[in-house]
């Protein structure tokens, strides 16, 4: 049997995630100076830390209401465009989630190709445009096809976890289209895309969790 | 860093509450950083604005008669969430729906338009328009394009005079929306600012040097160049205005704005050499304002901003208002 994430797994999994944000701070902070105004750590950070503040609550919800409660604490602790986009994505992938229990591999694929979606239609863009979409996309992408093609949920879950951190580090190399990073004169080439960056953190960590619970 | 604050965290909260204080006909919903005239128009159409911190008065200092209902605070730079943006929708609800005066920047957009979609859930009719004035910048639909400045005040008092004339959603949205397409500033920066929760300067410029374009935030600009005297600051600043948009032969508001460090001297010095230009090309003015009306925190420099009148805009502009940052009698 594959893996099953409970609405208690989730949390466990935010508090993971908190911790590898937190221990990145210096290296995304360094990141988001040289082409944005330095801010990105220090939000999404707060951001998760009012997650897993917020743990016991969120344990006692459904997977539905789950989402769509961290959906609602991003948007407004993390503010600014992180926080929307986010939030966006938690609100999409609930809907995906109405009256599931637990999620599983097909679910998970749902949930992450729902939150891609949300993010690109939020905030207008396509992957491409040195965002966490460059990050998100592939990711997704890899997940559909490993389960198209009858791969084991082990190994989808460590091909998934390289095609984030791929994706992420493929942005060192874009123009970027959206945020600030765009009226620098070389439009930031050279420099990885922080958000792309925090995005690569929290699929690597979860992908880490469902390896254990296999 | 050498600021008058308390803790970086609670400029934004601490900056409205003093603001209230001063301004009793405003109240303020703390923890939503939203300032709201005290005395509600049933049946007017509300105008909301927002944006980050940081460009006081704006948006805070335009709310009142004959302008905006209400405006919405984010941190320093970063825009404000949704549900801090659905607050000053229901503070301007007055049954006749509410138009969004957002500036063209990635994060007001999308949060502004995900606080649109939930407020019309609510059933609250939500329009909003975007300002997009800052020639520095190319205009684009596939990127961010042109960031939104100074000229938002102008489309503040133009929808705002619109909506207290009576006029409907639709009237007031196609009143701003003249205006946007009829506004372009420009501006230039002399010295950097500081965020409170950042504490030393976001750029670098030389002691004897400018940067042409700059944005409000500190965004990079289209030349740095040594110090120029006013009547060269003023040719610069206006050739580009005046290659981007025909302005021949007609009436215009101008507006001299400072962007936070540079004294008033400084703008009415500025001032003079821009109508001498105008008077020159036979663009006539008709109403200036000199002033700190946008601004970007201690940041040095100015922008001036022109709209093209027509007898509707002129009028709009021309109604009176009553806000703690412009009046009109």
């Amino acid at each position: 049997m594959g893996f099953q994430l409970t609405p208690a797994d989730y949390v466990e999994y935010l508090n993971r995630a908190y911790q590898k944000i937190h221990e990145n701070g210096d290296y995304v902070t360094e990141l988001d100076s040289a082409t944005g105004d330095g801010d990105h750590w220090s939000n999404i950070n707060l951001g998760f830390e009012k997650l897993v503040e917020a743990a016991e609550e969120l344990k006692t919800l459904s997977l539905f209401e789950e989402f769509k409660k961290i959906g609602t604490i991003m948007m407004s602790v993390i503010g600014g465009s992180s926080g929307v986009l986010y939030g966006s994505a938690y609100l999409g992938a609930a809907k995906v989630l109405k009256d599931k229990t637990v999620i599983e591999n097909e679910d998970l694929c749902a949930v992450l190709g729902a939150m891609l979606e949300a993010i690109m239609s939020r905030g207008n863009a396509q992957p491409g445009f040195k965002t966490m979409i460059d990050c998100l996309h592939p990711a997704v992408e890899c997940y559909r096809d490993s389960i198209a093609n009858g791969l084991s949920e082990r190994e989808t879950i460590g091909k998934v976890r390289q095609a984030a951190i791929d994706g992420a580090q493929s942005t060192a190399a874009m123009e970027a289209i959206r945020g600030r990073a765009f009226y620098q004169a070389n439009k930031g080439v050279g420099h990885l895309d922080p958000g792309a960056i925090t995005m690569s953190y929290q699929i690597e960590t979860l992908m880490d969790y469902l390896a254990e619970k296999l | 860093m050498k600021k008058i604050i308390n803790h970086p965290n609670s400029v934004v909260s601490e900056l409205l509450a003093g603001m209230v204080k001063a301004h009793p006909s405003l109240q303020y919903a703390e923890g939503l950083e939203v300032i709201s005239r005290r005395q509600k128009t049933l049946g007017k159409v509300g105008v909301v604005a927002g944006g980050g911190s940081g460009h006081e008065p704006a948006h805070a200092g335009y709310v009142g008669r004959g302008m905006l209902d209400a405006a919405v605070a984010g941190n320093v730079f970063s825009s404000p969430s949704p549900d801090r943006i659905i607050k000053g929708i229901e503070e301007a609800n007055g049954g006749a729906g509410v138009l969004l005066i957002i500036k063209n920047y990635s994060g007001d957009i999308m949060n502004f338009g995900m606080a649109k979609d939930l407020a019309e859930m609510d059933d609250i009719p939500v329009e909003s328009v975007v300002v997009k004035d800052d020639v520095a910048v190319p205009d684009s639909t596939y990127s961010t394009g042109r960031r939104g400045i100074a000229g938002t005040v102008f489309v503040h008092k133009i929808a705002g005079a619109k909506a207290q004339a009576g006029g409907t959603l639709q009237e007031v949205k196609a009143a701003a929306e003249k205006a946007i397409a009829n506004i372009r500033s420009m501006g230039m920066a002399m010295s950097p600012c500081t965020l409170p929760a950042v504490g030393k300067p976001g750029f670098q410029l030389g002691e004897n040097e400018v940067e042409i374009g700059m944005g409000i935030h500190g965004e990079p600009g289209v030349e740095r160049t040594g110090i120029k005297t006013a009547a060269e600051t003023a040719q610069i600043l206006l050739d580009r205005i005046l290659q981007d948009y025909d302005f021949s032969g007609s009436e215009v508001a101008l507006l001299v704005n400072g962007l936070g460090a540079t004294p008033l001297m400084e703008l009415y010095i500025l001032n003079n050499e821009i109508e001498k230009i105008l008077t020159a090309k036979g663009i006539s003015i008709h109403k200036t304002f000199v002033g700190n009306y946008m601004t970007a925190l201690e940041m040095s420099g100015c922008s001036v901003t022109l709209m093209k009148l027509d007898d509707e805009l002129k009028q709009l502009l021309d109604a009176p208002c009553d806000t703690p940052a412009l009046t009109v009698l």
